[in-house]
């Protein structure tokens, strides 16, 4: 194939390397202009310094590149980033990005030990955002079940199970509960 | 781990779409779910000169009944088979075997039609749409045409798709009240890809006969296969545990899958007759609990 | 050197379920990893890899890459060998490595050339524009087959595929088994597995000022090991200063990982800019550091007929690959602990290393050890099974008694303390053998279901000494003896604590949170209130760094000597500022008051205003500041004897450990679920025992993917065939069971607390356990687990092979 070949609408719609994105990035707007090849990871790390979104195999497998689409976890290293715009991405920074002040999810890990290196803690913390998001109760089974789709060397996941369902109890309340006050925008 | 360039097109409907795939033919792919394509990009296994992304074509992401016929969108989400009550209502199995595709964060964005296109032989819903004689839509320059499930699928990550055509829908017939549907997967750990796979949909007689069925398996050729000599030695039969296990050992001639590192072709050929023995067990259990119910 | 008898203190802070230090920075996503290190001019590379497993390079032509835009450079083994000597290596010399291939490749996924450009995108275009030339040559696959004369050389220079060869006899092995009334002989054969950290290995380098090469790498050891880098990358040792980066976990492969580190700084010296190599999924997969063990045994055991064990034999082919950069250092580790917890005297080991056109091997969580424990437990079940024993009788019947410590094992090494029958004891009672040993009857009767009880103990060897690098060698170059752990605790002017660590040691460990509860110990100040950081190699006292379970050990001693000293000073001050003997002042709670007089005191705050604002306060010729350093070494450490048969003291902390599990294995797809699993480990003193059993949880995990799923394939052309994570399968939270975890607590008698490495100790036994719950499940069709992993298809076949043979 030439150049010479493609008609000029396509080349003047489509015929860029780069494109202008505009999304919205843990409830804030964002526009950029970006590569149209590069991934809604190297996106998130490299042009809004995201770096909680780790990249462990970048072909989809591993799960610790995990971000919430709209709500839904999905791998953003099989997402272009111009892919994303027009919709809501959240990083575990919108849990909270502050250490002293940490978000229900974020407390509940670190209390059960639910991390060692912290590499996939991040997509660990949003899918128990997305899991625990309708207030259901889930047995053990069906958290490891849950959570099966990103992969942790170091836990053994024991300690994962338990950080989900410390923090669902600190969410749906009672004794000791906390609410979830950055949900939802 | 990189993808390479590529010229980006993101057409909104399926016209442009296909006039692009019209266009590029060869140099370019289809960039649907993303969950096999994206992983190719990146490890620079595919290098196409265009992509034509068609997650803007909100055509494609319908799922409509028309008449006895369930017709879901390319475009549909994989996790939409999981909590759609029109596909748990009209035809089972594909909320079945939904579960076992990928993982959750891959079925958020992996589609319908992508995996279907992609035809890996080893995937849940390719071996769904045999079993199922599912009708793939397709859409070229020409206009339309449907392709039967059984002639779509033809060789190693092979379909019957030309070069300038798009997959836009697959049309599923309804499953009957009275069926009973089963699938039973065998993967090194859950989410894998299927060492086996067998689908299945009977129908009983009032004797307990088998009236019909249909059985496909994944993960044992180059395509999904529909297990023929098992459905035909069964039907009429009665649909008890000896008759099903003498007959399931007829899908072991249909294995032709080489050795690899996961299994050897010895080891697939039990695991076919296994998982085709499960499914159908488990599918006369659900037919027989449909009809007692009813 | 006699054992102090053993007593158990109570402690304020050791022993209690804390939060980890660590977490609150990982918990928001800013863990300081290396790929999150940004810089102003910062270029990328990326590595064309070998696609030929054994091939002469004869041409790379560089021109196109060139000519992209925002590609800097491309290096290749050309320039690799005119300005680097050989990367570190405690092998023979004649085996050497580069981070770049020289002349040939050796394996596939060997580096060929390595394309520097502005983003790791436009390099990797780099990387598809490289047009590489190969010249074919015999492929070395079988480490057997390598060691036969007429097999095809990896390594000219060297002369054979022998890498090393050694027969070590601790007592009379011949007599042993003559002497027994049943030998017990099988052929076993440990499968490749590796580390595998979610985060890839990688390093940035930049030349920096005065001439001074920065790197910053997320290996371990390099406090240690830094002039061996410096020598490679042919610059004195003094103009390199590598900068600790918290690593996404380890478990070995990030130990001594040089490679990474060494090729980015040697690309940031080529072009004079900063370097990021950080390795993506497809590099680390066929070309980590290290791949782990995979090793072909054969192996004999003798036994009396009450059970007793009379010896084992064992004649080892280890498959190294292409290099052998740590030497044999695996073996050494298997005979720290080569008995087992066994009291059987008699041992022979025949090791021979083969080179082949494979990944090099290293480090994996064990360092060998777990493969050796799979074999002596493979055997002690064999010879259980052939004598009619139940698995946990055996074993009670073998184990070292509580008043045989400190015990010294056939081959030198010593066991410092443990109580054997009590952990079997703990998990025997935290599971009901009796009930599942009815169920699998009745399962097996009634349902046709085969479930299987596996039970097996190990040892588990931690802070390992220095001396293991070299007694294999007759006339080691550089017998080293020192293996150093240092801390540096400051007392800022305002009574607020700084703790200084001198190695890279966060992995996914917790040093931050074991030494901060060791100041917390020592002065009353709360753990979460000390701020830590690690020392670059310009700055850092001697320290090892984290690997062989040593680094909560060895830390907390040095914390400790370190408390000691910064105490003294304190309370000097306190008594001159008092006017009151130092004997008759402690430190509690963070105040040092007088003995039996506490309301006369005086905090932190004032003392560390004295000692860094009012000289005249002090003490006559005192320095001011408040900041004390201490090293501590091995706690206990001897010479090998000089003909080698003693091997020394060199891994005396030693724990134990039992899991039982009841396994059901489905004989027609060959996949297992688990319906129990017990794991009690002593550890000595637990410092923290939720972070105790995150690790035996993490490392069980692991030993179960060693057991079941992973696997660093090659066929037999020597094509790599667990490229992707597609195929090399990392267990995911559906293959892993829930670990039911109990402690037994016999502290050391050697360092301080009382504390014994708790690390590794998951992933030695579980291997060990699994397969005899396999074959336990279909005893009746003659299963016996001899090759890991144990596929489901080896399980189907072997079931299909027996009914067809009945």
């Amino acid at each position: 194939m030439t150049t010479s070949e493609h008609s000029t609408d396509l080349d003047t719609r489509y015929g860029s390397d780069t494109r202008t994105v505009t999304l919205r990035v843990n409830g804030r707007g964002v526009t950029r202009e970006v590569a149209t090849r590069t991934t809604l990871a190297d996106f998130l790390r490299d042009d809004l310094d995201l770096v909680s979104v780790h990249l462990g195999c970048e072909h989809g497998v591993c799960g610790c590149c995990t971000v919430l689409l709209d709500g839904g976890s999905v791998r953003s290293c099989l997402m272009l980033a111009v892919q994303a715009g027009g919709q809501e991405v959240e990083t575990v920074e919108s849990l909270s990005p502050d250490q002293d002040r940490l978000h229900p999810i974020q407390q509940a890990f670190a209390e059960e030990q639910g991390l060692q290196c912290g590499f996939c803690t991040p997509a660990m913390a949003l899918r128990a955002r997305e899991i625990l998001a309708d207030g259901k109760e889930w047995t053990d089974e069906e958290v490891r079940q849950e959570i099966s789709g990103i992969l942790c060397r170091c836990t053994g996941y024991q300690n994962i199970i338990n950080a989900v369902q410390n923090a669902g109890r600190k969410l749906r309340g009672g004794p000791g509960a906390a609410r979830d006050e950055t949900k939802g925008s | 781990m990189k993808p390479p360039k590529f010229m980006y097109c993101d057409p909104d409907t399926v016209e442009d779409a296909v006039a692009l795939k019209a266009r590029y033919g060869h140099d370019s792919v289809v960039l649907a779910g993303g969950q096999s394509l994206m992983p190719l990009l990146n490890m620079r296994l595919a290098n196409p000169d265009v992509v034509i992304d068609i997650n803007r074509v909100t055509d494609l992401q319908r799922i409509t009944r028309d008449g006895e016929v369930l017709q879901i969108g390319a475009g549909v989400r994989q996790s939409v088979l999981e909590t759609e009550p029109l596909v748990a209502d009209l035809v089972p199995l594909l909320g079945q075997v939904a579960p076992y595709i990928g993982h959750v964060e891959n079925r958020h964005r992996g589609t319908v039609g992508g995996s279907l296109a992609h035809a890996d032989s080893a995937a849940e819903l390719p071996c769904a749409a045999v079993t199922l004689d599912a009708t793939m839509v397709v859409q070229g320059p020409a206009g339309t045409r449907t392709i039967a499930a059984g002639d779509f699928f033809q060789g190693l990550m092979t379909s019957a798709l030309d070069p300038d055509e798009l997959v836009i829908a697959v049309r599923l017939p309804v499953t009957t009240r009275t069926a009973g549907t089963a699938f039973v997967e065998v993967a090194r750990r859950e989410g894998d890809f299927a060492l086996a796979a067998a689908a299945a949909v009977v129908e009983l007689a009032a004797d307990g006969r088998f009236a019909s069925l249909s059985v496909g398996v994944a993960g044992i050729a180059a395509t999904p296969v529909r297990a023929t000599a098992v459905e035909q030695a069964l039907t009429g039969q009665p649909a008890t545990a000896a008759t099903i296990a003498a007959a399931a050992k007829e899908i072991a001639g249909q294995v032709t899958s080489a050795d690899d590192m996961h299994a050897t072709s010895a080891y697939r050929k039990h695991l076919a007759v296994t998982v085709v023995k499960r499914a159908l067990g488990a599918a006369v259990a659900t037919a027989q609990e449909r009809s007692d119910g009813s | 050197m006699a054992a102090p008898d053993i007593e158990k203190p109570r402690y304020k802070y050791i022993g209690a379920d804390r939060k980890r230090v660590e977490d609150p920075r990982l918990l928001v996503g800013r863990g300081g990893f290396i790929a999150d290190l940004k810089m102003q001019g910062l270029l990328h590379a990326a590595i064309l890899r070998s696609p030929a497993p054994h091939a002469r390079i004869v041409s790379i032509d560089t021109s196109e890459a060139l000519q992209i835009p925002g590609v800097v450079a491309v290096l290749t083994g050309e320039d690799v060998k005119a300005h680097m000597n050989p990367c570190m290596n405690f092998g023979p010399p004649t085996i050497a490595q580069y981070p770049i291939a020289v002349d040939k490749v050796r394996y596939v996924g060997e580096a060929v050339a390595a394309v520097v450009a502005e983003s790791r995108y436009t390099a990797e275009d780099g990387v598809e524009a490289l047009v590489a030339e190969f010249e074919d040559l015999p492929v070395v696959t079988d480490p057997r087959k390598a060691l036969e004369p007429e097999s095809a050389l990896l390594h000219d220079d060297h002369g054979s595929n022998l890498g090393y060869e050694r027969t070590f006899e601790f007592g009379d092995i011949s007599r042993a088994l003559s002497d027994a009334d049943l030998v017990v002989e099988d052929t076993l054969h440990w499968g490749r597995s590796a580390g595998m950290p979610m985060e890839t290995s990688g390093a940035t380098a930049r030349p920096g000022l005065n001439g001074v090469l920065e790197i910053h790498c997320n290996s371990l050891n390099f406090s240690y090991l830094q002039f061996l880098v410096a020598n490679a990358l042919k610059i004195p040792s003094n103009k390199l200063t590598m900068q600790p980066v918290p690593a996404g976990g380890s478990f070995g492969s990030k130990f001594t990982a040089h490679k990474v580190p060494t090729l980015a700084g040697f690309l940031a010296l080529r072009t004079g800019r900063p370097v990021s190599y950080v390795e993506d999924r497809l590099d680390h997969l066929m070309n980590s550091d290290h791949h782990g063990s995979d090793r072909y045994y054969e192996a004999k055991m003798g036994v009396t007929a009450d059970g007793m064990i009379t010896g084992l034999d064992i004649d080892v082919v280890d498959d190294y690959g292409a290099y052998l950069q740590f030497g044999v250092g695996t073996h050494g580790n298997a005979f720290s602990q080569a008995v087992g917890p066994y009291t059987f005297r008699d041992l022979k080991y025949r090791l021979r290393a083969a080179l082949t056109n494979k990944c090099q091997q290293g480090a994996y969580r064990g360092f060998g050890s777990e493969v050796h424990n799979w074999v002596l437990e493979r055997m002690v079940d064999k010879a259980a099974a052939e004598l009619g024993l139940e698995p946990e009788e055996i074993r009670r019947r073998n184990f070292i008694q509580q008043d045989q410590f400190p015990y010294k094992i056939p081959g030198g090494n010593i066991y410092d303390s443990g109580n054997y029958p009590a952990v079997l004891d703990k998990a025997l009672g935290m599971i009901d053998l009796e009930y599942w040993r009815t169920e699998q009857q009745r399962l097996r009767e009634q349902e046709g279901r085969y479930i299987g009880i596996g039970l097996a103990t190990t040892q588990e060897r931690s802070v390992f000494s220095s001396t293991e690098f070299w007694f294999w060698f007759d006339e080691p170059a550089f017998p080293i003896t020192s293996s150093p752990e240092s801390a540096t605790i400051t007392i800022d002017p305002t009574g607020q604590f700084q703790l200084q660590l001198h190695c890279q040691s966060m992995w996914g460990n917790s040093p931050e949170t074991v030494s901060t509860t060791v100041v917390a110990e020592e002065f009353g100040v709360e753990p979460e209130s000390v701020n830590v950081s690690y020392a670059d190699t310009a700055h850092a006292l001697p320290g090892t760094g984290p690997g062989g379970s040593r680094y909560t050990v060895m830390v907390a001693g040095a914390v400790r000597g370190a408390g000691r000293k910064l105490k003294k000073k304190l309370i000097d001050i306190a008594a001159h500022t008092l006017e009151v003997a130092a004997e008759d002042l402690e430190l509690v709670d963070a105040r040092v008051q007088v003995k039996g007089a506490p309301e006369k005191s005086l905090g932190l705050p004032e003392l560390a205003a004295s000692a860094y604002f009012f000289a005249l306060n002090l003490p006559p010729s005192m320095e001011s500041g408040l900041e004390e350093s201490y090293t501590y070494d091995h706690p206990y450490t001897t010479l090998p004897s000089p003909d080698r048969t003693d091997l020394g003291v060199f891994y005396p902390i030693v724990g134990h450990a039992c899991h039982i599990a009841v396994l059901e294995v489905d004989p027609d797809t060959g996949q297992t679920a688990f319906h129990d699993y017990v794991a009690v480990h002593d550890a000595g003193t637990v410092v923290n025992p939720k972070s105790l059993d995150g690790h035996v949880t993490g490392g069980a995990a692991q030993g179960l993917g060693s057991t079941l799923y992973e696997e660093l394939a090659y066929d037999a052309d020597g094509q790599f065939t667990s490229s992707t994570f597609m195929d090399y399968l990392v267990p995911t939270a559906n293959e892993v069971p829930p670990f039911r975890i109990g402690h037994v607590e016999t502290p050391s008698p050697y360092t301080e607390y009382g504390i014994k490495g708790g690390g590794e100790g998951g992933r030695l036994v579980t291997p060990s356990v699994v397969s005899a719950a396999i074959d336990d499940a279909l005893r009746e069709y003659g299963m016996r687990v001899r090759e890991l992993p144990v596929k489901p298809a080896d399980i189907v076949e072997a079931v299909q092979g027996a009914m067809a043979r009945s």
